[in-house]
């Protein structure tokens, strides 16, 4: 008997033509290649941004010629000579690592509550509210933001005109390396929460009710139970706030008023300033490895947190 | 109106455009002096991109160089706003890779368009027949040919708000110094403009520059105390407008600009002098035979009367071709020098000497400053 047409229909005979021509393409051999094949994407990134770095480690070997304007051909370690002797430099790095550091610490100190009252809120109006105030920041660019703070904080700002009905004469807040750090912890606010409520949610609340249950206080809740639960995500949010503040440019450039350069202020100068590409790319990878080093300590001391990788551990 | 009526009117008004064009371009070439005006061009490419700063920079720019050479050649003008110090590495990039670089004429400060010219990347402009009408203002100090043409000077001054000075002018640099300035005043992010005079106010002498600017840094180090703002030149038009400082070392451009704007601002050139420096156009190697035969035309046409007039109106600033007139409200203003006793109140440093020490001092005013 002959089988009715639609025992294998036409779809699946394209299928079938479809399976023989990847094989052919792709055999089963190559089967564990596959993983491979799909970071391939990701290898040639990072492939490029390697060879990048080499160029930037050739560039920060010579010094600039200032009757040509052209790079040395030899190689000298001039740069990192100069980079590590003249004061300008150390004091940068000192306020671009301590800024990082004390940026770091508000934002997560401002960031917990908010992620922790966005995840267990039991009112969807409130939650929404919260993300639509995470969000938006994030449509408007760090400079805009910056201008904005320009606005406000500024001499005739909205602030000082607040102070001013009440009697105090205007104040300069804005141009100093505080206006710098509020203007970064606004900037990572976001960033920091985003990090932080999955650990957050991932904590099972029971656990917070059981501990109520037995009598446990809040704070002593809040310290014996969520804290420590929450800690991938508090690192995660630490490393994300803080490799971001210590490069950050923007913010030092528009809120610091000239004199509160951190070190992506300083790189820029070097390479559009006084054209010295040499000096520029050392500074850049000095600091990509002050970045690293801070990075690989955290890693050390508290973990990988919610950026670790690899199954968890049974 | 018929379909077909329309379209003879479109078709006349465009044939009519086309003429007036072909007529106003005759007659520009005839006014722009060029002698190869009816000789065979090379063909006209769409638009030329010239590199310039915003705001009133590009405005008079626009209106009295590009406006003019787009309705004499109908070549269109482009304005990249790129910054100077941010083009360069492009155009320094796309040279030494031999590639078309990505603007056909740069408006720059002479001591960047220096660099440039060091470097061997500028096209030489000596052939430019409206050259020879120019003062000398107009060549560059310490370079061979016309790797750029200075188009016109500019000065620091101090400018500042008479409402801070209640006994009158500033006379003196050192005048800033008064506590009751501090937090007030503004000075260019890497001391430009500012190197000069303060090496006059801390003692020294303009002769010892380079070999020995000690006096320069210590007079520096003493502003530092003022905490003063750090900034480019929108930053000193904004700070004034806004009430943040109440005098500053910038160009007397932008102080004229926040006086346009309804601010009460004056400037003087104080005791010890004012930086005068001069700005330029260039035009980098690598771009096609025609496009450089009508990129040397646009900094041609910048050297005439007509768009010299326009432009510097615009910016306030003294032009390098005899006749152009100063705006009624620079006359006998020391930021707008034309005559030799003008000049004397005034320091002039050749670039070459500037370019080759910029780097060290603008790491020693850095390092005071963000000490």
């Amino acid at each position: 008997m002959r089988a009715a047409k639609s025992a294998y229909p036409l779809r699946w005979r394209i299928m079938d033509a479809m399976e023989a021509f990847a094989a052919f393409i792709w055999p089963a051999r190559f089967g564990r290649a596959i993983p491979w094949l799909m970071l391939a994407p990701a290898l040639l990134l990072v492939g490029l941004l390697v060879l990048g770095l080499i160029q930037i480690g050739d560039a920060s070997l010579r010094t600039l010629d200032t009757t040509t304007f052209l790079m040395s051909e030899s190689y000298t370690f001039a740069n990192y000579q100069r980079a590590f002797s003249e004061s300008l430099f150390a004091a940068i790095a000192w306020r671009s690592l301590l800024g990082a550091l004390i940026v770091t610490v508000i934002t997560l100190i401002l960031a917990f509550p908010y992620a922790y009252v966005m995840v267990r809120t039991t009112s969807s109006i409130t939650r929404k509210l919260l993300l639509i105030a995470l969000f938006l920041p994030f449509f408007i660019g760090q400079v805009v933001r910056a201008y904005g703070w320009l606005i406000i904080l500024g001499n005739q700002g909205m602030v000082n005109e607040a102070l001013g009905l009440v009697g105090v004469a205007p104040i300069r807040l804005l141009y100093n390396y505080w206006a710098v750090l509020f203007g970064l912890v606004q900037y990572m606010l976001p960033f920091a929460v985003l990090m932080l409520a999955p650990a957050l949610m991932a904590i099972p609340e029971e656990l917070e009710a059981a501990a109520g249950s037995l009598g446990a206080h809040w704070v002593a809740t809040f310290r014996h139970i969520v804290l420590p639960l929450a800690r991938p995500g508090l690192v995660g949010a630490g490393l994300v706030v803080v490799t971001l503040s210590l490069t950050d440019f923007a913010m030092p450039a528009i809120l610091g008023g000239g004199s509160q350069d951190f070190i992506a202020n300083a790189i820029y100068d070097q390479f559009f300033r006084t054209s010295d590409q040499g000096l520029g790319s050392t500074l850049a990878l000095l600091l990509v490895a002050v970045g690293s080093l801070l990075v690989g300590l955290v890693f050390t001391v508290f973990g990988a947190g919610t950026l670790a990788m690899g199954r968890a551990r049974r | 109106m018929s379909e077909k009526s329309e379209m003879s009117l479109m078709l006349r008004r465009r044939r009519f455009l086309q003429g007036a064009a072909t007529i106003g371009g005759a007659a520009g070439l005839s006014s722009l002096g060029w002698s190869s005006a009816f000789a065979q061009e090379p063909e006209k490419p769409a638009e030329l991109i010239v590199r310039a700063w915003g705001g009133s920079w590009m405005d008079s720019l626009k209106a009295g160089v590009s406006d003019s050479f787009t309705a004499k050649t109908g070549i269109a003008i482009r304005h990249d706003l790129t910054e100077d110090n941010e083009i360069q590495p492009k155009v320094w990039a796309a040279v030494a890779q031999g590639r078309v670089p990505p603007i056909h004429i740069n408006w720059d400060t002479t001591t960047n368009a220096t660099k440039s010219a060091l470097r061997g990347v500028t096209e030489d402009l000596s052939d430019l027949s409206n050259l020879k009408n120019t003062t000398d203002l107009a060549k560059p100090v310490g370079l061979d040919g016309y790797p750029i043409v200075n188009t016109y000077g500019y000065v620091y001054v101090l400018a500042y708000r008479p409402e801070a000075f209640p006994n009158g002018a500033p006379k003196s640099w050192k005048d800033l110094l008064d506590p009751k300035y501090k937090g007030r005043i503004a000075l260019y992010n890497d001391g430009i403009g500012f190197h000069f005079p303060a090496q006059v106010a801390g003692g020294g002498k303009l002769e010892d520059i380079p070999a020995n600017m000690q006096p320069a840094w210590d007079f520096i180090a003493k502003m530092k105390e003022q905490q003063p703002l750090l900034g480019e030149d929108p930053d000193f038009t904004t700070w004034f407008q806004k009430g943040e400082i109440d005098a500053a070392c910038t160009i007397s451009t932008n102080a004229r600009e926040a006086k346009k704007n309804g601010i009460d601002i004056k400037w003087v050139v104080p005791e010890e002098g004012a930086k005068f420096d001069t700005d330029g156009l260039w035009i980098p190697k690598g771009l096609p035979a025609n496009e450089l035969y009508w990129a040397k035309e646009y900094i041609n046409h910048s050297l005439t009367v007509e768009a010299q007039q326009i432009w510097l109106d615009g910016l306030g600033l003294p032009g390098v071709v005899p006749g152009v007139k100063p705006p009624a409200d620079l006359v006998d203003d020391p930021s707008y020098p034309t005559t030799e006793d003008a000049f004397k109140h005034l320091i002039r440093v050749s670039s070459k000497v500037q370019v080759e020490n910029e780097s060290e001092w603008f790491s020693k005013f850095k390092a005071i400053m963000q000490g």
